[in-house]
């Protein structure tokens, strides 16, 4: 684009760039690589000096039964979360697949629980699951399938995380479901013109067309949900606090470092779940990912 | 049209509807209700007597609570409103250069960008509250202003990179034709016809920085810098707080995204599209 033939150097570009160099570096890459370089030290802000401590940090991780409740917690979290957030996308995908009138504004709605803090939706939830005033136990009373108000948060481990995980499904579902859409809506009208002049049930064409094509809008939303159910922190913290019945693994890290002022356990934590998330992410996509070519 | 049977679809939408709104009528109904009368057992579906008694308390009631909600209010609106117009500034320009112009460390510097779009966001937690401790500026504005730019600015600029490359280069280049220096062809012609992706990157930018939590829970220590969603945590935490005045905070804290939500989701949908799929 330039027309000068002398060899100077343009530096425009790099003053557009130098802005957002400096963020990159400076509180992206260089805190990651301080992470990683940190967990191996010993780092008590009430307890210095800080010293070299080897994999001291992991196996007091492993040794600590918070720690270890919470990683049981989490695998709970993003089975559930990343079950449950695909199926809904998928099933809501295709009901808005064709064009009907009101589309724009149903898409308007599913996308609120999108937009919506999850601090506040954990709120929200738990007017729902309260066990004294809650919506659930109010319904299901009026339809007798209980006889006295339920403890739905805090007591049953798997009760509480199902609880918990469904608030944070709610808000990661609508990304999901544009994920899969805008996967259906690449998938050529005549392939379904096909299937139908050669008989195809709804279910066998949903089986054998809709769902392979759709399947690199699946693995993406598939690896976003492992992206944040992983690192789930807002609703459980909401819902249900430091209890071992919910907590998570990223929730450990902040206890961890934040009220133990123990940096050195928080950032050996911070690495490990930074490498499962990156890991499982990868499996996942591995797992799930087909190309597709029309 | 007939492809899916209809009456499987309607079930799909009806679904859609219940999932996405219930919640949020239900905490309306409550917001809208005293104490008492959301104790009641079975629920009030609809509140008996509507009153917006709790909303007025927040907004001109006198205390410590909601003192507290509308300093945070100004917080989070300061905050995210200052994290948005950085955020788009330096990713226009950015992707300016990436889309349009050959450097030497193009290619390596654009995809460190990507990649550390990978990472989850706590990967930095610790070292971001250390690094804000070392310059002085936990608990400042600026400090959790830093933190959210850092933070978007890969998506960001993937999203205006992907705009401005695929808006036709030809006017440009006549523009340049014509003497015009680049800058002026950024100010001039590429801004006008980059308008939807900015307004995208602006809006996607506003509603993330809007729902943070740690981040802030970690930066700021006290009311001079709380956004509203770690105030109105702290206050769940508190038995003492009414449930029906915190579910009308709730909606405050709701009612700005919402809004965005509702009004501007076409740029929502399609930024978050461009954002994520390729």
């Amino acid at each position: 684009m330039s027309f000068s033939t002398r060899r100077r150097v343009d530096l425009l570009p790099y003053a557009l760039v130098t802005p957002l160099t400096l963020f990159i570096v400076g509180l992206a890459l260089v805190p990651a690589g301080y992470t990683i370089v940190a967990s191996f030290f010993r780092v008590q802000e009430l307890n210095p000096p800080t010293t070299f401590s080897g994999l001291d940090n992991f196996r007091r991780l492993f040794s600590d039964e918070a720690v270890r409740s919470s990683m049981a917690n989490t695998a709970l979290y993003v089975l559930v979360g990343v079950t449950l957030s695909t199926v809904l996308a998928i099933g809501m995908a295709v009901a808005l697949q064709h064009r009907f009138a009101g589309r724009s504004i149903l898409i308007a709605v599913l996308i609120l629980p999108w937009a919506l803090p999850g601090v506040v939706e954990g709120i929200v939830w738990s007017s729902i699951w309260d066990s004294n005033t809650g919506l659930l136990n109010s319904l299901l009373s009026s339809v007798h399938l209980i006889d006295h108000y339920q403890v739905f948060l805090g007591q049953n481990q798997l009760l509480t995380i199902l609880a918990i995980e469904l608030v944070q499904v709610w808000q990661i579902t609508p990304l999901s479901v544009l994920l899969v859409l805008a996967a259906l809506q690449n998938i050529p009208g005549d392939l379904y013109e096909a299937a139908k002049l050669d008989g195809c049930s709804s279910w066998s064409v949903f089986r054998w067309v809709t769902l392979p094509l759709a399947r690199p809008g699946i693995t993406i939303a598939m690896v976003q949900a492992v992206i944040v159910t992983l690192n789930v922190f807002d609703q459980p913290y909401v819902l249900n606090g430091a209890a071992s019945t919910g907590a998570s693994l990223t929730m450990q890290t902040y206890f961890i470092s934040f009220q133990n002022l123990d940096f050195g356990e928080g950032y050996a934590l911070s690495l490990l779940i930074t490498l499962v998330t990156l890991l499982v992410s990868f499996g996942v996509f591995k797992l799930v990912y087909r190309p597709v070519e029309f | 049209m007939k492809r899916n049977s209809p009456w499987l679809r309607r079930m799909g939408v009806l679904f859609l509807l219940v999932w996405s709104l219930v919640p949020l009528y239900w905490v309306l109904n409550i917001s809208l209700q005293t104490d008492a009368q959301i104790s009641a057992k079975p629920a009030n579906y609809l509140p008996p007597t509507p009153s917006l008694s709790n909303y007025l308390a927040l907004i001109s009631g006198t205390g410590e609570l909601p003192d507290a909600i509308r300093r945070s209010m100004v917080n989070i609106s300061v905050e995210c409103g200052v994290a948005t117009v950085v955020t788009v500034l330096l990713s226009t320009l950015a992707a300016y250069a990436f889309a349009r112009m050959t450097f030497r460390g193009r290619r390596i510097l654009f995809y460190s960008v990507l990649a550390t779009m990978a990472f989850p966001a706590y990967t930095t937690l610790i070292p971001l509250y250390r690094i804000m401790t070392f310059f002085g500026l936990v608990n400042t504005y600026t400090g959790i202003i830093l933190v959210y730019v850092s933070g978007f600015l890969p998506l960001a600029t993937w999203i205006m990179y992907n705009y401005m490359s695929s808006l036709p280069i030809s006017i440009e280049e006549a523009a340049q034709v014509d003497g015009a220096s680049r800058m002026k062809v950024l100010w001039h012609v590429v801004l006008p016809l980059a308008r939807p992706g900015i307004i995208s990157t602006a809006v996607i930018t506003f509603l993330f920085a809007w729902g943070q939590f740690l981040f802030p829970l970690v930066l700021s220590s006290d009311l001079s810098t709380q956004p509203l969603t770690v105030v109105i945590a702290a206050l769940q935490g508190r038995h003492t707080v009414p449930f029906s005045l915190l579910s009308a905070a709730g909606v405050f804290a709701m009612g700005v995204p919402a809004l965005i939500a509702v009004t501007l989701n076409r740029y929502i949908v399609s930024g978050l599209l461009t954002g994520s799929v390729k």
